[in-house]
């Protein structure tokens, strides 16, 4: 019997594509973004106004993962932006070699890649997808304790968009304990609370993102 | 349960491990799993489980889980910090409120194996 060292990451290989879809963007000079949430927190349609208000002065391109329909894809295309589907059949997650093939197909001649993970609070936080930031959306009907549920999620995100903050008169939602618990699980995530549906916050949302994007440029 | 994506890679990887060492069979396999890494480990085990049917070179594998408690240390001042449950990480320093910088806990890692 002999026993070999073997010390290697599981994940090795899905973080070696994370990395050549980085250096791809890099050189083509385009932002990613990864919108993870659960399913119905928002995450098309945060998507959608998000395009609209920034569409004139960025070229923006969409990968759908979200399942196996083509309803949010096709609610992007209407926006007039490129839309790749990555066809999940019931994956729980998009990997990097999932978004590496959406690459070749989607135009790279943009300055925003929008990719919208399969609706899940646990699976997607496990692997890297290449993206620039973390986008999670958390929604108040879900209830003020997720943060400390999903825990694995809120550590990844490099931003939190807390939606539907207009049922908030509605429901019993605190949402300085979302925050507190989400400086403790992650001190350098960035919280924005935003309705998709009314409006509010979107503003402050859309300048954090342009923002940030210069920022990259700089580097 | 993407702990099924996570079983194939660990076989994809005793493969190629196989190949290089001109192993037979792999009687013992050790992983390391941080409790945040976001994967559970009796999922991982079942997904294991179920590919051993269509996966010779995991036939006759057992698996062994180490799973690593949460750890943190204080740029600042120092201070470590050990968590068994994830549900109770808090990565501010209590001393000075600064982030800590996560030291073990989030990794997924084939440690060794024993075959002939
Ligand atoms: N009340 C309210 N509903 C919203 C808001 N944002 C999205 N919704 C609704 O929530 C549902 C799911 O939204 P969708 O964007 O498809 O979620 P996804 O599954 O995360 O992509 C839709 O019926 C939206 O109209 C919001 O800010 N407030
Ligand atoms: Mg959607
Ligand atoms: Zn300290």
């Amino acid at each position: 019997m002999k026993r070999v060292v073997v010390e290697k990451k599981i994940l090795e290989r899905n973080d070696e594509s994370a990395k050549k879809i980085r250096e791809i963007l890099k050189n083509k000079g385009v932002f990613a973004l990864n919108f993870m949430a659960s399913p119905g927190a928002g995450k098309t349609t945060i998507i959608e106004k998000t395009i609209e208000a920034l569409k004139d002065n960025y070229r923006i391109s969409y990968i759908d993962g979200d399942l196996d329909t083509d309803r949010d894809a096709s609610r992007i295309k209407k926006l007039g932006i490129d839309v790749v589907q990555i066809n999940t059949s019931g994956a729980c997650h998009l990997d990097a070699d999932m978004v590496l093939k959406a690459l070749k197909q989607v135009s790279l001649d943009c300055d925003i890649l929008i990719i919208e993970n399969v609706g899940n609070l646990v699976c997607p936080a496990t692997f890297d997808v290449g993206a620039n930031k973390n986008v999670v959306i958390l929604s108040v009907p879900e209830g003020d304790d997720k943060v400390k549920k999903y825990p694995v999620m809120f550590n990844v995100a490099d931003v939190v968009l807390l939606n539907k903050i207009d049922l908030l008169k509605f429901l019993d939602f605190d949402v300085e304990k979302v925050k507190k618990e989400l400086k403790e699980i992650n001190p350098d995530a960035d919280f924005i609370e935003v309705s998709a549906k009314e409006g509010y916050g979107l503003d402050r949302w859309f300048e954090y993102l342009k923002n940030l994007i210069a920022n990259s440029s700089l580097l | 349960m993407h702990e099924g994506a996570i079983a194939e890679s660990i076989v994809d990887i005793l493969k190629q491990v196989m190949d290089d060492n001109n192993l037979k069979r792999i009687v013992r396999v050790r992983l390391k799993i941080g409790k945040m890494s976001g994967v559970m480990i009796d999922a991982l085990l079942f997904a294991l489980e179920a590919l051993r049917s269509e996966e010779d070179v995991i036939s006759q594998t057992a698996f062994d889980i180490v799973e690593t408690d949460v750890k943190a240390k204080c740029n600042i001042c120092g201070e470590f910090y050990e968590y068994s449950d994830v549900s109770e990480v808090v990565m501010l320093c209590k001393k000075c409120g600064m982030p800590l910088d996560i030291i073990e806990g989030k990794e997924m890692e084939i440690v060794d194996v024993e075959g002939e």
